[in-house]
């Protein structure tokens, strides 16, 4: 059988056949792009696993720590911003690494302290330690549900 | 590495799409040419390659297989127009080039998944960035830009890019570490960036090559604004016109002040020398011309007798035969692996400079390859990733994706993602 | 959903804990920020990309000659330029007078309709392809009237154009000596020279009717009533300030005139005397003609474009009101030269009246492979050249000129005018060109022109004759009527 007379014999077969292979393409990508949602969600139950669920509370404000660093301060780059004036601009730099949250001063003029005692060196956070920066107090707390393995 | 079929992308499902979108090109490939011993084997070869590459990825416990998933795809299709072009004549190198690509990547990954430990590890990037220009500076010769090892010819210029991407990414932490010198603030890691830009436009001043300065200014400058911004919680309107107007000012400057080859790149007006300089340009946007929305059929073009009718002018290449409709969407195509970003964000600042600055590289390099040929922009002999021939860039490109692949999937332990899973806790 | 979590030791705090929230602080955003805005300015450019290519492929088509090309025609569908086949099959010099303005695919001229326009002549389609049907480009140019007048030039050589100054259709645009396509360009080296160009758009020395020019610069300064007032004495010769002398054609001299009279006598001194006189500061004059056009002692002036062809600017050395040289060039002689094409187009601005003639222009219409048709032409004005109160004196003192002096050649018609002599030495020969440019004000023949015939001796036709010509042609071609789209027009 000759396939190439195909071609000849229906006047648009390529055409067709062209667009229909490359929307195809196109849309195979999309969808994987699309199925990387999923990873997303696969991904966000993997932080909370390596970043042992921890999130910071200040009464009944929660703050997420989603990436790597987690920069505290005044200034208004920072990730969580306190617009006091006993807290420095950048104030303390949260860090995960190997499965352990470490806080540490970044130049704070007033310090940290962690459960009452001001911090020199970095220091790595449990659950339920008191952060003190300026006059805000911050528990380390741990979030609730799916992807976290108690 | 155990057997856990946990990937979430990978599985049966994307595989099973990615064969279908190949096997479509495959038929129109078989359609065009008959059934004849080398379209076998050019379907044989990338309908094997995706499944092994799938059941690798399936086996092999990973957070991530967007970047690969689309990977596969862009390369086997890439595969398919290499082999096609002015007839059927399987790509070998190119193939063979595209699986070492794949194989980069995730070598690549591996080495910067830990945001912490890939920028612990910036001094060996300076080291081998400096490495390459002198090797460049050196080994290059008569001012070319290729290293000939005999059987093999390395384009270290190509590798320049990837090694930059990864100086130009900086945590905040690295931002943070200000030093002083007689009252004046700065932090020696955008100093160094400044100085690495620098050597990169001398080197390519010197070797008379401006071709991929763009694509190294593009990622330092992404760079520099990031790092910017990361003390800064937006760009005020007044800056932005301060900036705006800067690089105006140095484009206009670097346009009045560039030498004379570069100037006459600049002016050339290809239509009134249609058969010396403006050659290259002239039967590619012929080819286009006489393309047309949906091409004159794989195998009948005639570009692939034009100089760098594989590389340089690509786009035209594909346009001719598969049309200007299959180009565009090949080009969407390649757009898919950085936009892989914006579906998932990166965790690390570091990671979040690597990515930007491989999406800089790609679409600049992109840019000029294709508006280059199409004379919207001074012409210049860069590359689009992954379609375009050669071993440098393809393997280049690879390194780059394996930067997108470790922002999508961070590793911030010693310990690989398979144990943190089995573990469970740390 | 909130739970309590267990209180721990010497800490008696109840905290609630809240769901668990691991989103990516804004921080982490900037780079999927920075890489969207990447890829949807790649995008923009891709579309704008698209969109080059799709409306510039025909000219690539065409200039790399890949494909076949179309056919021009005139304005009643009469072929001018045909690609679809050999030129040669029409009748013997079907072609002859319109070769150096259509020009055809052989590469010979490049300011021509065909090769300034290739891309519309391209038998193509970016959805087509090549070759997959005839494209035909419908001009305003009247054949018949273009023919009438190279036969009646007879012997001589010479350019006539013409165009409507109420629309802008280009009527007539000839020049002989002609190239002729259909006979090839085999005999090149034997074609008489000036052959392969349409001397309509090449400057050449105005003679006289340069008085136009200088008395619109004299109205635009003193106003019309004060000029039109002015007498000076003609005796044959006059002697200006620097020493210089300005010969008359009139060796008897015309005596003392008012303008009208020297207007129509042409008379050399009077106007020399103008030009020195007080009334008429030589910045003025530089001012007025940089304004018309002009590239005034080497200064830089934009050419004229009409859909694509390019026509040189006038050009003039002025530089001191006393002297000769300076005189001599305001009365179109000396380093003076104009393209007959703007000396039209000035008169376009006298005959409306305004000072801003239309813009005259020679493509109609489109007609691609699909048979779609696309007007091309439109009305569209052209800059302020000088003031209204000037083109409307001139307009007067050129009706009443023409009704004086030329009613028996163009007596049938409202006409103005000025005609001129034009003094060339060239390779050692000394000849004169006869000019007359003008317009007609009648509504079935709305025409502004300029014919010129070389070395014409008193046994020619007069320039007043072949305008004659030129307007009775183009009458009876009824160029009010815009012309029909050729669409179908072109199939014999």
């Amino acid at each position: 059988m000759d396939l190439t007379a195909l071609f000849e014999k229906y006047p648009y077969l390529r055409e067709a056949l062209t667009a229909f292979a490359v929307i195809f393409v196109d849309f195979c990508a999309l969808i994987i792009l699309i199925a990387a949602g999923r990873e997303r969600r696969r991904g966000d139950r993997l932080w909370a696993r390596e970043g042992r669920g921890y999130m910071l509370a200040m009464g009944t404000t929660f703050f997420p720590l989603g990436a790597a660093e987690i920069l505290i301060g005044r200034h208004p780059a920072a990730d969580i911003r306190f617009d006091d004036n006993e807290i420095s601009r950048f104030h303390a730099l949260l860090t995960l690494s190997n499965g352990q949250w470490t806080i540490e001063d970044i130049g704070a003029q007033n310090g940290i302290l962690v459960n009452g005692r001001r911090i020199t060196q970095p220091r790595i956070l449990r659950q339920n330690d008191q952060i003190q920066i300026g006059k805000r107090r911050l528990t380390v707390v741990r979030g609730t549900g799916k992807g976290v393995t108690a | 590495m155990s057997r856990t079929n946990t990937n979430p992308v990978s599985h049966p499902f994307l595989l099973l799409l990615v064969l279908l979108a190949h096997t479509a090109m495959l038929l129109l490939v078989l359609l065009s040419f008959g059934l004849t011993v080398e379209v076998l084997k050019l379907a044989c070869v990338v309908l094997i390659s995706d499944f092994v590459g799938a059941i690798v990825l399936q086996f092999v416990a990973q957070e991530s297989c967007t970047v690969d998933t689309v990977l596969l795809l862009v390369l086997g299709m890439s595969t398919i127009y290499q082999s096609c072009f002015g007839g059927l004549e399987f790509a070998l190198k190119h193939f063979v080039f595209g699986i070492a690509a794949f194989l980069m990547c995730q070598i690549s990954y591996v080495l910067v998944r830990n945001p912490y430990r890939a920028e612990k590890l910036k001094p060996l990037w300076y080291g081998s960035f400096f490495a390459l220009v002198i090797a460049i500076f050196f080994l290059t010769g008569s001012r070319g830009i290729w290293i000939d090892l005999g059987f093999i010819t390395i384009q270290p210029s190509e590798f320049v890019k990837p090694v930059f991407v990864l100086i130009c990414a900086s945590s905040i932490r690295t931002q943070l570490r200000k030093s002083e010198i007689g009252g004046w603030h700065f932090v020696p890691d955008n100093l160094m960036l400044l100085f690495c830009t620098a050597v990169i436009a001398g080197l390519q001043w010197y070797s008379r090559d401006l071709g991929s300065l763009p694509t190294f200014a593009a990622a330092a400058g992404c760079a520099l604004l990031l790092r910017f911004m990361y003390l800064r919680e937006k760009i005020s309107v007044r800056l932005t016109v301060v900036l705006i107007i800067g690089a105006v000012f140095v484009v206009l400057t670097a346009w009045h002040l560039a030498p004379a080859y570069v100037q006459d790149r600049l002016h050339t007006d290809i239509w009134s020398d249609m058969s010396g300089s403006g050659y290259q340009q002239v039967k590619a946007l012929t080819a286009i011309a006489e393309g047309g929305w949906f091409g004159k059929g794989a195998g009948n073009g005639t570009l692939v007798n034009v100089a760098a009718s594989r590389t340089d002018i690509v786009f035209s290449t594909i346009c001719e035969e598969w049309g200007l409709f299959t180009a565009i969407m090949t080009v969407v195509l390649v757009l898919f692996l950085p936009a892989a970003l914006l579906t998932v964000p990166p965790r690390s600042y570091y990671h979040s400079g690597l990515a930007l600055g491989v999406a800089a590289m790609f679409m600049v390099q992109m840019t000029l390859n294709i508006f280059g040929s199409c004379n919207l922009i001074p012409f210049t002999g860069v590359t689009i990733p992954f379609i375009s021939q050669g071993g440098s860039s393809m393997l280049a490109s690879g390194i780059m994706a394996g930067f997108l692949k470790a922002a999508q999937a961070p590793v911030l332990t010693g310990r690989s993602a398979a144990q943190l899973r089995k573990g469970g806790k740390a | 959903m909130p739970r309590i979590t267990p209180q721990t030791p010497g800490q008696p705090r109840i905290i609630q804990v809240p769901p668990l929230d691991v989103s990516p602080p804004r921080s982490m955003r900037r780079a999927g920020r920075g890489t969207a805005l990447l890829l949807a300015a790649f995008l923009l450019a891709l579309v704008y990309l698209i969109y080059v290519l799709v409306t510039r492929s025909a000219f690539y088509m065409a200039k790399s000659g890949q494909t076949g090309y179309g056919r021009v025609t005139d304005r009643n569908g009469d072929v001018l330029f045909d690609g679809t086949k050999p030129m040669s099959e029409y009748e013997a010099g079907h072609f002859a007078d319109v070769g150096n303005l259509i020009g055809d695919t052989s590469g010979q001229m490049s300011n021509t309709v065909v090769s300034r326009n290739i891309e519309l002549l391209a038998n193509y389609s970016f959805l087509y392809g090549k070759n997959s049907g005839t494209v035909t480009l419908q001009t305003t140019i009247s054949h018949k009237a273009t023919r009438a007048c190279y036969q009646a030039l007879g012997a001589k050589n010479g350019t006539v154009t013409a165009y409507n100054w109420k629309t802008g259709e280009m009527l007539v645009c000839m020049s002989k000596p002609c190239v002729d396509p259909a006979l090839g360009y085999d005999n090149i080296d034997s074609m008489p020279s000036g052959s392969l160009l349409c001397k309509a758009f090449s400057p050449t020395v105005p003679g006289s009717t340069q008085k136009v020019s200088t008395l619109i610069a004299a109205y635009e300064q003193n106003g019309v009533e004060a000029v039109n007032a002015l007498q000076f004495t003609c005796e044959g010769s006059w002697v200006n300030a620097s020493g210089g002398k300005i010969n008359c054609h009139n060796a008897y001299g015309h005596g003392t005139q008012t303008l009208y009279e020297a207007f129509a006598n042409s008379c050399n001194p009077y106007f020399a005397q103008l030009v020195q006189s007080r009334l008429m500061p030589l910045s003025a004059v530089i001012g007025t003609y940089t304004k018309m056009g002009y590239s005034v002692n080497g200064q830089k002036a934009e050419p004229l474009v009409m859909d694509g062809l390019t026509i040189p600017a006038a050009s003039t050395v002025l530089t001191d009101s006393n002297t000769f040289e300076t005189q001599w060039g305001c009365l179109g002689q000396g380093k003076t030269v104009v393209s007959p094409y703007q000396l039209m187009l000035w008169q376009g601005a006298i005959a409306n009246g305004s000072g801003s003639a239309v813009q005259p222009y020679i493509l109609a219409a489109h007609t691609d492979i699909e048979n779609r048709v696309t007007q091309l032409g439109r009305t569209t004005r052209t800059g302020q050249f000088f003031s209204e109160a000037a083109a409307q004196g001139v307009r007067d003192v050129e009706t009443d000129n023409a009704e004086k002096h030329y009613y028996v050649s163009l007596g049938e018609y409202r006409c103005g005018v000025k005609s001129g002599t034009a003094q060339i030495r060239q390779e050692g020969r000394e000849y004169e060109n006869s000019l007359l440019t003008g317009f007609c004000l009648d509504d079935d023949c709305p025409v502004a022109f300029c014919v010129l015939i070389e070395e014409r001796t008193g046994n020619d036709i007069s320039n007043a004759q072949l305008a004659k010509v030129l307007l009775d042609a183009l009458r009876s071609e009824n160029i009010t009527k815009t012309a029909p789209p050729a669409a179908s027009a072109a199939g014999g």
